[in-house]
This record gives C-alpha cells, sequence and structure tokens, in this order.
C-alpha cells in the first residue's frame, strides 16, 4: 500500500439524504460537511472537541464532527442544524431561541439547538439541572446561558 | 495531519490478522476523542488507523456468572444508561458520567480510556479499585488475560503489544455489602480535566471493622495505583473518626511519595485528605 492513499468513497445520509462523496482518510466529518457538503450551518471551532460548536447528531447521539474521522461515519445518519428546520418553518426549538433571545453572536446557536434536540428526544421534560448537564458540552462565548437554557425550558410554552 | 490509511475490519479475525502484518505502523481507532486531537498535533503518526468502533462483539455488557464482561468500543453513554452496571458498580458509572461532555461521553470508549492511558483518565482508577481484568487478543498468541493494575507501565504507555487488541474489560462482581463512591474534582464542572478523583470501596463486617477497603486516587500520580498502606491501615479496625483522620495524612504521605514535591501539592494534599475524608463519612452514613 502506497504512503500517499487516494481518496475513499464514503456513503451516508446527511438530513435524510443519501449522500456519496470522494474522502481523504484525514478529513474530519466537519471537513466534510463544511467544504465537500457546503453544510456550514455547523460551525468549526477549536477542533479539540472543547468547545460543541460543530455539534452534529450521528444515529441519534450528538457527536463533535471535529473528533470523528469522516471514513468512521460510513453508512450513518448525520443530522446537522439544516436539517432542522427551514426559514419558513422553523423547529419549535429555533422559535423558542428567537422568542427568548437566545441567540447573541449566534456562532454556538447551531450546536446549542442539536445538543437540546438530542436531549427533549430522550427526556421530553427535563429538569433545570438536566438541561443544563444536556447543554454541558456546548460553550457559549458571549456567556448567555441563562436564556438559552430558558428557550429549553419554555420550548413547548 | 500526516497523512495516513484507513482500515474498516468486517470482523475481529480481519482486524486481528491486519495487526499482525501491520501492528507496529498502526494505530486503532475506537471513540477518537484522545486520538484525533493527537493526529490533528501530529503526535502521534500512524501509517494505518485500524477503525473497531463497528465490531460487533466489542460492544456491550454482559453478565457471565459471577463477573461482568464490559466490550471495550462500550462508549461512557452506553455505560451511564446500563441498568446491569449501574446496580453493581456504581462508582464506576458515576465515573463514566463524569467524563467531558455528552458528546465526548457519546463517542469516548472505556477501551479507549484504557488503552490511551492518560494520567487524568476518568474510569481507570474507579476500574482499578474495581480489580479489573482486561481481555487481549492476537492473531500469533490467542487470548491472555491481565489485570488492569499491571497495565499501565507509564502516562500513555499500556504493556499491549503491538499486534494485540484489547477485546474485553472484565469485573468480578463486588461481594454483598461492598459500599462505593466516586468524585471528581475538576476546573469546572462538565467538560474538565480532572485536577483529582478519588474512588472508594468499603465493606464492614458484622463487628462494623473494615473487612475490605480499596482506595485509588486518580490525575494525581503518572499512574493510578491503590493505597496500599492507608487500605492496611483500616483493614480489621472500626472506622472512627480519629483512625480517618490519621488515615487521611497516611493517604496524602503516600500519594506524594509517588509524585514527589510540586508546585501543586501544597493544594494537593488537605484536599485529597478532605475528599477522603468526606467520602468515608458518606460511605459509613449508608
Amino acid at each position: 500500500m502506497s504512503k500517499e492513499p487516494g481518496k475513499t468513497l464514503l456513503k451516508m445520509r446527511v438530513n435524510g439524504k443519501a449522500v456519496e462523496v470522494m474522502v481523504n482518510p484525514t478529513w474530519t466529518l466537519l471537513r466534510v460537511l463544511r467544504e465537500e457538503l457546503r453544510l456550514t450551518g455547523t460551525k468549526k471551532g477549536c477542533e479539540q472537541g472543547d468547545c460543541g460548536v460543530c455539534t452534529v447528531i450521528m444515529d441519534g447521539r450528538t457527536v463533535n464532527a471535529c473528533l470523528v474521522l469522516a471514513l468512521q461515519t460510513d453508512s450513518k445518519e448525520i443530522e446537522t442544524i439544516e436539517g432542522l428546520g427551514t426559514a419558513d418553518q422553523l423547529h419549535p426549538l429555533q422559535k423558542s431561541f428567537i422568542k427568548h433571545g437566545a441567540v447573541q453572536c449566534g456562532f454556538c446557536t447551531p450546536g446549542m439547538l442539536l445538543s437540546a434536540k438530542a436531549l427533549l428526544e430522550k427526556n421530553a421534560d427535563p429538569t433545570l439541572e438536566e438541561i443544563k448537564r444536556g447543554i454541558s458540552g456546548n460553550l457559549c462565548r458571549c456567556t448567555g446561558f441563562a436564556k438559552i437554557i430558558k428557550a429549553i425550558q419554555n420550548v413547548h410554552r | 495531519m500526516q497523512r495516513f490509511q484507513f482500515y474498516n475490519p468486517c470482523s475481529v479475525e480481519d482486524a486481528l490478522n491486519f495487526l499482525a502484518e501491520q501492528g507496529e505502523r498502526s494505530k486503532i481507532i475506537a471513540g477518537g476523542t484522545d486520538l484525533i486531537p493527537g493526529l490533528r498535533l501530529e503526535e502521534i503518526r500512524p501509517d494505518f488507523v485500524l477503525n473497531i468502533p463497528e465490531i460487533n462483539p466489542f460492544s456491550g455488557i454482559k453478565e457471565i456468572d459471577h463477573s461482568f464482561w464490559i466490550g471495550p468500543t462500550t462508549t461512557f453513554t452506553e455505560m451511564v444508561e446500563s441498568n446491569l452496571l449501574s446496580c453493581s458498580f456504581p462508582a464506576l458509572v458515576r465515573s463514566a458520567a463524569s467524563v467531558g461532555g455528552p458528546q465526548i461521553r457519546n463517542r469516548g470508549t472505556i477501551g479507549g480510556n484504557i488503552a490511551n492511558a492518560s494520567p487524568a483518565a476518568d474510569v481507570l482508577p474507579a476500574l482499578l479499585a474495581h480489580g479489573g481484568e482486561l481481555e487481549l487478543q492476537s492473531k500469533r498468541n490467542g487470548k491472555r488475560i491481565i489485570p488492569l493494575a499491571e497495565a499501565i507501565l507509564s502516562p500513555y504507555k499500556t504493556c499491549f503489544r503491538s499486534d494485540e487488541i484489547l477485546t474485553g474489560i472484565i469485573l468480578k462482581k463486588l461481594e454483598p455489602g461492598t459500599r462505593s463512591a466516586f468524585e471528581k474534582l475538576g476546573r469546572r464542572k462538565a467538560m474538565a480535566r480532572a485536577r483529582m478523583n478519588l474512588t472508594l470501596l468499603l465493606r464492614l463486617n458484622h463487628r462494623e471493622e473494615v473487612s475490605e477497603l480499596r482506595i485509588v486516587p486518580g490525575a494525581v500520580m503518572p499512574v493510578a495505583k491503590r493505597m496500599d498502606r492507608t487500605e492496611r491501615m483500616l483493614l480489621g479496625k472500626k472506622p472512627e473518626p480519629l483512625l480517618i483522620e490519621a488515615a487521611s495524612k497516611t493517604l496524602a504521605e503516600e500519594m506524594v511519595e509517588v509524585t514527589g514535591a510540586r508546585w501543586s501539592t501544597e493544594y494537593k494534599i488537605p484536599v485529597l485528605k478532605n475528599i477522603f475524608k468526606r467520602m468515608m463519612k458518606q460511605l459509613l452514613t449508608v
């Protein structure tokens, strides 16, 4: 086998659609989403798994897209912020974030929304502590946590 | 990242065959939460990356006779969600729950935590306290089982051979009446690298004397280990407050014997003593 390997075909599902893309073995899921599929709603932050801005849902669980090699996602189901709602039809969490002023600079928002979605899918009525724990892998550097938590608490009210 | 080739084995046998040929030039990837940052910084430069999370026999938690078997690619989230583990090893489950944030726990694995052998690994000290054993397998030598306590040689270094894979973690059931506790101290609640953690296992006999005690501090020593001297101080005796106070002093001394004096020692001594006393108190009031 050569030292300079070529690209490999990756097949996965992104936001419900089958996707095929040629990827380099060193690429992360984050790179494939942003640069190959042009789904730039998933943000690139620390690239060490500390900040959570690249959070996506993989087979029902949140992951940091910067900490998954693209080829590890073969035949997986990926959900990004682009799959959450549309401009005309926002997801209830997106509406609640707007209503409660939970968006400041917006950089952490996609990741926050996906962590909140994964949390609510498991636990429809989380306590304050459970919400805090649910988004503990997502940093908001504007420090707007109070409103983000309120938006998640009141999503169905 | 330096270039590498990615190999996705279809079975345990396929993975073992691959490592028999290319083990020296390979790195095994499970959740990747430690490995990928290392690859990115080029601290590790393998020619091949062997992907094991898709190998089914490597994941899951089973009860076998008097032990539990945990598959190496079982994630921290799966450990936390396991009723089997929560009932039998609550301290171990608490250690898994203390890892990173949800995204890291969803991806990071128990096998990866062991094989990476970070001095700050959250689950390692708890596994040590529970007397964990590791099942390793290679094409050349088949299976072997070793105590976890012998597997970690130095920070980030294990005794695993390059053609071997960790294929299971074995925990013997605890004696009835064993109490356990785990505490982690980080700079913040979530996403924190442990500054210190402590796992205690305690059992009293019918005379209320200590019949078993295991004490494993984590993240304060290059390699976590049981604090034998402190354990022996309490064995066979009633855990009265004065004795616990004295034991906490010995515990701190034992730690310093391993680490030597460092800039942080003045902080760590009183903190370790206090966490130990607090956890003993909790365990004795259960």
